[in-house]
């Protein structure tokens, strides 16, 4: 630059009057800031549009909003429904709310709630039958879980144990759809396989351990949201 | 998905289905598709919400599911399906100009609900106009099912992907998600149903029912389950189709406006020959001879063979080439550019927001470069016939705000400023594209703006929705006046002045929201149309 010095515009390699500035005229100051949140308009905006249509699809807009919020499909958060205060006024809204329950058969298998897929004939009966079921298989688990510790110890049939833990694995994958890394022990195999006959969907319900406890409230066994 | 889409979608999502459902839904925007476990995982909540969330968004036809290889389902949001629950009024309210409250009452059904079958919507919409009628008027199912049938026939209504019907001997495991298939040839067939009845009151149905609670009676009707007709026949409105409407309804006005209401007429008449032999995104019409035209003109509408050939050939001759002539044949034969029509209600659109936001003498500039194409600096000075100063500010205000482009032409490889063209354009698919992107977000603000004042005043609507509610309920026990009188003093002067202003700050701003989608609809349709060509 130092061939420059001294002459004024010349760090511009163009023309600057070319842009509108006249010689010796001083250039704006360079914007450091970002623009203002609510800018000043240099023009008024027109009015609305007003009309018999546009009252009525303002007020169709604000009914099918209130309507919306009375909808099965309108999911609250568990937080918001213990509120501060209970308020009358809340109960009062909650009647309005129906039941839903969706096509299974339009959906994918995964989404159903894992206690609805347990039965296909009446409820009631199946759902406390379903309680029990579980908690034995649970004890037989354990009973056989231990045996198979032993087994393991003495290491007299690892063969046949590793036949049985592969198919479970497979039958795992195809069912299960996601790649559960932390499901890696196999001694749980051959009791996964027994189940899943009974049952395609069972084996999702204990993976997670999330759930253990909601197997015992028979309020959960209606897929209503 | 940009941003603003995204956050608008995000708003909308939160109104309608609450924040579970917001957070899963913009989760799925964001990334794509994706599985169950991975949404769960990725969102922090836990499997069962998020299961509840995607069977919410699925029935309501805003998510996608597909099977991958493994037996995979992945979820897959569509954002802009999302963005067009802006539009539910609308749709709702030209379904009631075209058949009255029935069909009013269908398509909201079907909106609120996503998808349901034709027997649910009849009963519900029944059950719905009997409650608004008089003492002992019911409504008919079949004057609904009729109705049903006509929304059918006019594509207003479709039906949804089917499941195809499976074999039971069909052995190994079920597929993880069933596979939904369209049946192209059965879209708006509408299934033979034998509906018998009337719809029934709320309140009446203790009488009816002998005495029996309403609770108890519900259980009975869902327990001894009779076969449903038209069981897992699922049917949706046709948001195309409406679109088609609302734009056939634009370029009828614009004629109007442009002509006069016969030419509207006619080009009306054109629109609705057409309406189902042409497919929503194709740019022209189907040929129509005059003869053709002339025998469909509504009854009543009594001009001369002559002067319908008049007006079409004064039409096809308009610079804006609204309807163009494709033949000569059977007295001439028109059609309509519709993407033309588009192309010039989105250039009109740009020039009067360029209007309203710089100015008149900014919109010559704007106008004068999309008449000339390409101008340089001097040339628009010397043609706006505006001093050169204000000229060539108003141009780089413009062009700062992306309405104006800049074209660089250099004479020399090195791009040196001194021996290079300046060349000012317009692009009017960026410009549409900024502006829609625009509108986006003052939709959002304007939802965002309208929470804050509810929000804000919120104590003292649930207070008002109280006093209503118990004013209400004291009428129906026949209370006196003063009781009443008193009850309504609840609510003190600055109060009730205050909840006046919520309401009408509320009012405008949802007015504004539905208007300026009106924008956002005839934008996106001349791009979809210019991407389509």
């Amino acid at each position: 630059m130092a061939g420059n010095k001294g002459r004024g515009r010349a760090a511009y390699s163009f023309n600057i009057e070319a842009v509108g500035f006249a010689r010796g005229e001083k250039l704006p100051d360079v914007v450091l800031k970002p623009p203002p949140l609510f800018p000043d308009t240099d023009y008024k905006a027109v009015p609305l549009k007003t009309g018999e249509g546009e009252d009525y699809m303002r007020a169709l807009k604000q009914e099918l909003r209130e309507t919306m919020k009375r909808m099965p499909y309108f999911i609250e958060t568990p937080e918001e429904k213990q509120g501060d205060i209970e308020r009358y006024s809340k109960n009062y809204m909650k009647i309005y709310k129906e039941e839903w329950v969706p096509d299974w058969r339009r959906l994918p298998r995964e989404l159903m709630p894992r206690k609805k897929c347990k039965k296909v004939g009446p409820k009631s009966k199946k759902a406390t039958d379903a309680g029990k079921v579980t908690s034995l298989t649970n004890t037989a688990d354990v009973l056989k879980k231990i045996e198979q510790i032993q087994e393991k110890k003495n290491q007299s049939n690892r063969h046949k144990c590793n036949n049985s833990r592969k198919a479970g694995s497979k039958s795992r994958d195809k069912i299960s759809s996601q790649k559960n890394d932390f499901h890696s022990e196999c001694e749980d195999g051959p009791n996964r396989e027994q189940r899943e006959q009974e049952n395609d969907y069972i084996n999702s319900y204990f993976e997670d351990g999330d759930d253990f406890g909601a197997d015992s409230d028979d309020n959960m066994d209606e897929a209503t949201y | 998905m940009t941003q603003a889409e995204i956050k608008l979608c995000s708003l909308l999502l939160q109104e309608h289905f609450g924040e579970i459902v917001e957070k899963i839904g913009v989760h799925l925007i964001r990334t794509g598709s994706q599985p169950l476990r991975v949404i769960a995982h990725d969102t922090g909540t836990s499997l069962d919400q998020v299961k509840k969330a995607l069977c919410v968004l699925i029935q309501h036809n805003l998510v996608t599911y597909q099977v991958h290889k493994r037996g995979v389902v992945e979820y897959e949001a569509q954002c802009s399906r999302v963005l067009r629950m802006l539009r539910y009024p609308r749709y709702i309210y030209t379904s009631k100009t075209l058949y009255s409250d029935t069909g009013e009452l269908i398509v909201e059904e079907l909106l609120l609900n996503g998808k349901m079958t034709m027997s649910a919507v009849v009963k519900k919409v029944a059950d719905r106009l009997t409650e608004t009628m008089e003492d002992g008027k019911t409504m008919d199912y079949a004057e609904v099912s009729n109705t049903f049938v006509r929304l059918a026939d006019t594509h207003f209504v479709q039906r949804c992907p089917l499941v195809p019907a499976t074999e039971n001997s069909d052995p190994g495991p079920p597929p993880p998600a069933p596979t939904l298939v369209i049946n192209e040839k059965d879209m708006y067939l509408v299934p033979k149903l034998s509906l018998i009845g009337k719809g029934k009151r709320r309140r009446s149905s203790e009488e009816d029912a002998a005495g029996e609670p309403k609770a108890k009676r519900l259980k009975h009707t869902t327990e001894n389950k009779e076969p449903i007709p038209d069981d897992g026949i699922y049917w949706q409105a046709n948001l195309d189709r409406f679109h088609q409407h609302f734009r056939d309804q634009t370029i009828v006005s614009a004629v109007a406006n442009r002509m006069d209401q016969t030419s509207s007429e006619i080009v009306r008449t054109m629109l609705r020959m057409s309406e189902i032999t042409t497919p929503s995104c194709a740019p022209f019409t189907q040929p129509l001879s005059s003869n053709e035209i002339f025998r469909s003109l509504p009854v009543g509408y009594n001009i001369s063979k002559q002067v319908l050939d008049q007006y079409l050939t004064l039409l096809a001759d308009d610079p804006l080439e609204f309807v163009g002539k494709s033949g000569d044949s059977g007295g001439g034969m028109y059609v309509i550019n519709l993407h033309k029509a588009l192309a010039s209600l989105a250039t009109a659109t740009l020039e009067s927001v360029v209007q309203e936001r710089f100015g008149s003498r900014c919109a010559r500039i704007f106008r004068l470069v999309l008449q000339k194409k390409h101008l340089e600096q001097k040339q628009v000075e010397d043609f706006a016939m505006i001093p050169a100063k204000e000229a060539k500010d108003m141009l780089y205000k413009m062009l700062s705000e992306n309405f104006i482009s800049l074209q660089e032409i250099p004479k020399t490889p090195d791009h040196a400023p001194s021996r290079t063209f300046y060349l000012y354009t317009v692009n009017i698919l960026s410009a549409a594209r900024m502006l829609l992107h625009r509108c986006y977000k003052s939709i959002a603000n304007l939802i965002e703006r309208r929470q804050f004042e509810t929000k804000e005043n919120k104590r003292l609507l649930e207070k008002s929705q109280r006093v209503e509610a118990i004013i209400a309920s004291m009428q129906a026990t026949g209370a006196e006046e003063e009781q009443l009188q008193e009850i309504e003093e609840m609510i003190t002067a600055p109060e009730r002045q205050q909840l006046e202003t919520l309401k009408r700050n509320v009012n405008k701003l949802d007015a504004s929201e539905i208007q300026v989608d009106e924008t956002i609809f005839l934008l996106e349709s001349y791009i979809e149309s210019t991407m389509k060509r």
